[in-house]
């Protein structure tokens, strides 16, 4: 074992190895030439990478056109990570394991779901992307399955099993899978940030990152409710906020009540979320004159008129946010920050790669495609 | 009665105007239906028209904004939204009345959801999500409100061939036929006059001789 504050070799070795897969995603100069391409061209040239030509080689029988593509990457995403967990050592393995449980979490609910509403097996089978704890082995037998109880038993080593337990009363209740599984996610960011306050290298970083992106998903969600055309109640939003981001839920709370601009204004801009979403503003419009101020302004125009954020510029937080990821994961090269940089990465590969191929398949212009590249 | 089996008679020619006035009054009254008719398909032409441009823009939208969620969730980030639905989306099927022709009407239920009924959770879809379902719930209202005003043209255009029919039997045909028959038995009446008259005089002129002789 190593000394204390000393960096284990193994750990040493794995990040290197991330870092090394780091450099195998797609550049940009690729993406500028997938946007060039066809379909069938993409198809082609995926088809002759390493990564995913086996892929495109085992669903081309089954899949074709866009639909090929998605499913391609899906189930290469799904080895990539099945692949991470497997180098990565001790904490680094906890952290990706929890990190992973997202995957898992869609999974289950998609068979839960399934099973109650009675949706054919083979259907539900071509959603499921194995890239989470539970392995493809295990989501087949849960197929199988008729009833939630037998499901319920089977999944009783998973970690969010006492989240599915506790619920389980529910199971079939109009409305209990949207709670479940709001239940689920809101458990999944408390066992990550829970992992980040276990004092490992980069953690404190990885903390900040997560509560950065808790505060950007509260955010994001509260506008959702705000849309909708009858107000919510206090319990609503306690059951939909995130705990344990940089904003307190009671803020969210007192944003949902306000209707007049300056009060909504000052205490947006009282947020960390102000400079971040003005920066995101000023890529997508090629502005460098728009401040906070005029991004809170952004904001409230949305708020008021109860219109949902605009998705571009919810891809433009994104990117500043991987952005800052990539940057934390160079200060602090042995930690569980290149590891988080690596995941999130590779998801975003796989949503550009998908973003092109259905953008391309709904015969969207390339302009807009690229207004959703995650680079 | 048919018209052929009605007698030359004084109580056949009322019969035959009796039922002239009558001809000639559900005439009238079913040419005002049917310019009523016509006015009612006009205006539901339009506005069918208008609901029409409207559904198919939204359909535009819809296909849009699947697009859009598509891109950015996956198909299957799309289709695990779909799967959530616990509700499906129904109409309820009535009628009014216009001109004593029975109009469909298409009432949505379940067809606007809040974020609550749709069945999803928030944490674990976007916004894009929203999105869609939104689009797609506005294409399903537009669908049915067509399809109510679309039905209703197709019955009202049913009811006005129907009614135009019948003015055209009425107007070449019976009414016609109704008037010919008046003129018959009244031409057949003044005819049997004449030769009353005629034999009547004849008759008086041979009593005139008779009681000359005498």
């Amino acid at each position: 074992m190593p000394p204390p504050g000393a960096i284990s070799p193994s750990y040493i070795y794995a990040c290197t190895r991330f870092r090394v897969r780091r450099t195998t995603l797609l550049p940009r100069e690729d993406y500028l030439r997938i946007m060039g391409m066809s379909i069938p061209e993409i198809v082609t040239y995926l088809g002759r990478r390493d990564y995913y030509g086996q892929e495109i080689v085992d669903l081309a029988h089954d899949f074709a056109g866009a639909q090929l593509i998605e499913e391609a990457v899906n189930r290469n995403l799904a080895q990539s990570f099945r692949h991470a967990m497997a180098i990565a050592p001790g904490d680094l393995r906890t952290l990706t394991g929890e990190y992973l449980n997202r995957w898992d979490i869609a999974n289950v609910m998609a068979i839960l779901r399934g099973t109650v509403h009675d949706v054919p097996r083979r259907q539900v089978r071509d959603l499921l992307i194995p890239a989470g704890e539970i392995d493809g082995a295990l989501l087949t037998r849960l197929l199988d399955f008729t009833t939630c109880e037998e499901i319920l038993e089977a999944l009783q080593d998973w970690r969010l099993y006492p989240i599915l337990a506790e619920y389980y009363r529910i199971c079939g209740e109009q409305g209990a899978f949207a709670r479940i599984e709001n239940e689920l996610y809101r458990q999944y960011y408390a066992g990550l940030l829970d992992l980040g306050a276990s004092g490992c290298s980069g953690c404190q970083e990885l903390n900040a990152y997560l509560r950065f992106e808790i505060d950007i998903t509260n955010m994001r969600n509260l506008l959702r409710l705000h849309c909708a055309e009858e107000a919510c109640d206090v319990r609503v939003i306690d059951q939909t906020m995130i705990p344990g981001g940089r904003i307190p839920i009671d803020l969210f709370r007192r944003l949902y009540g306000i209707e007049t601009e300056g009060e909504f204004v000052s205490a947006f801009l009282a947020t960390d979320i102000a400079p971040v979403l003005a920066q995101a503003v000023r890529e997508l419009r090629q502005d460098p004159n728009i401040s906070s101020f005029d991004a809170a302004e952004l904001i409230w125009q949305r708020w008021h008129q109860r219109r949902r954020p605009v998705h571009e510029i919810e891809r433009g937080v994104t990117r500043i946010r991987l952005h800052q990821l990539e940057s934390l994961s160079r200060r602090h090269p042995f930690s569980v920050l290149p590891v988080l940089a690596y995941l999130e990465r590779k998801k975003y590969e796989i949503a550009n790669l998908r973003a092109i191929a259905r953008g391309k398949a709904f015969g969207l212009p390339s302009e807009r495609i690229w207004q959703y590249i995650v680079l | 009665m048919p018209v052929d089996d009605i007698k030359p008679t004084r109580s056949g020619l009322l019969l035959v105007k009796r039922r002239m006035a009558l001809a000639e009054r559900i005439h009238r009254l079913l040419k005002m239906k049917l310019d009523g008719m016509m006015l009612e398909l006009v205006k539901l032409t339009e506005q069918t028209a208008r609901e029409r441009r409207m559904l198919e823009e939204q359909y535009s939208r819809a296909r849009e904004m699947v697009a859009v969620a598509a891109m950015m969730e996956g198909a299957t980030g799309v289709l695990l939204a779909a799967l959530s639905v616990e509700t499906s989306p129904a109409y309820t099927a009535g009628h009014r009345n216009v001109f004593g022709v029975r109009l469909p009407e298409l009432e949505p239920v379940m067809v606007k959801k809040t974020l609550d009924q749709r069945g999803y959770g928030i944490l674990g879809t976007s916004s894009v999500i929203d999105d869609a379902a939104d689009a797609y719930e506005d294409l399903l209202e537009a669908i049915i409100a067509s399809a109510e005003l679309e039905g209703g043209v197709k019955r009202l255009l049913d009811d006005i061939e129907r009614t135009r029919r019948r003015v055209n039997a009425l107007e070449f045909r019976i009414i016609p036929d109704l008037e010919e028959t008046r003129r018959f038995i009244e031409d057949r009446r003044d005819e049997m006059e004449r030769q009353e008259w005629t034999r009547l005089r004849r008759i008086k002129k041979i009593k005139a001789k008779r009681a000359g002789r005498l």
